[in-house]
């Protein structure tokens, strides 16, 4: 590394910098997990203050971006945990309503899942259904849209989720549970409109 | 259940008895089908933002207030 880069990488030196470099990326990470455009500037000012506060604590075998990233996750599950406390446990029944149970009282499927053709890698070329996807997201409750990003789009375990988000590991299930039926029958609806009539 | 076997590995019945009631009850089998495509489509997304077609940019206002509370901060520190 010659001299002009370690200046330039150094943040101490030059924060202007970092923020021109890394700022949109890491915007873009937090905006993707916590979906309010407020909520991910904060933490992406977090994220850098924090970063200048243990900047001894950076190892030069690990890149600016993937050590900066590593802060941001961090600041992430913090706030799932700061607003899981704000929220009640009534949530994780709040849209029930709204879908329903799957099944009848005989145990029969209420709505039959319908036929999806599709292949997630292709589909997900389309700025539309990634849009729609986004939508199904921002529609969830607090407890389930947290339950259901930390483990499917952060990549945490079920055992870590209960303790970020403070519930059973009974909750934690049904929060999940109900934020996958929900997410996949919104995704029918809005995306794969014409195929319930191919059951 | 279903939901739960994206989790967990279920008991070895469990296991045996969803594979089996899968066996008749197709939109059960498509529903288990659906949340993995569900768990694909989360994570091609959380690999999404650093996409260059739909990049997310932080706005010029922010940004300056991030480097002014920057400054600050090393002012403060130092």
């Amino acid at each position: 590394m010659n001299k002009q880069q370690s200046i330039s990488n150094n943040p101490v030196e030059n924060p202007e910098k970092w923020v021109d470099l890394y700022g949109d990326y890491l915007y873009g990470f937090a905006l993707y997990r916590v979906y309010e455009a407020t909520v991910a500037e904060d933490l992406v000012q977090e994220t850098f203050l924090a970063a200048l506060g243990s900047i001894k604590d950076f190892q030069r075998r690990s890149s600016i971006k993937t050590w900066l990233t590593g802060i941001l996750k961090h600041k992430i599950i913090d706030y799932f945990r700061k607003k899981a406390r704000e929220q009640s446990i009534d949530d994780i029944e709040s849209n029930v309503n709204k879908l329903d149970d799957l099944f009848d009282q005989n145990g029969h499927w209420k709505i039959k899942p319908a036929k999806w053709d599709a292949d997630p890698q292709k589909l997900y070329d389309q700025k539309e259904f990634i849009k729609i996807f986004q939508k199904c997201m921002a529609e969830l409750p607090g407890l389930q849209a947290s339950a259901f990003t930390l483990r499917e789009i952060i990549g945490e375990s079920t055992k870590k989720i209960c303790k970020i988000l403070d519930v059973s590991s009974t909750n934690c299930w049904v929060l999940l549970h109900r934020a996958r039926m929900y997410l996949r029958r919104c995704l029918e609806i809005n995306w794969f409109t014409n195929s319930n009539d191919k059951n | 259940m279903v939901s739960e076997s994206l989790d967990r590995q279920l008991p070895m019945y469990q296991r045996i008895g969803v594979r089996i009631h899968f066996m008749m009850c197709k939109f059960c089998a498509r529903y288990q089908e659906q949340l993995l495509f569900l768990r694909k489509t989360a994570h091609l997304y959380s690999e999404s933002s650093e996409d260059s077609d739909t990049p997310v940019k932080l706005s010029p206002d922010v940004g300056k207030r991030i480097k002014e509370s920057m400054v600050r901060f090393l002012e403060k520190h130092e």
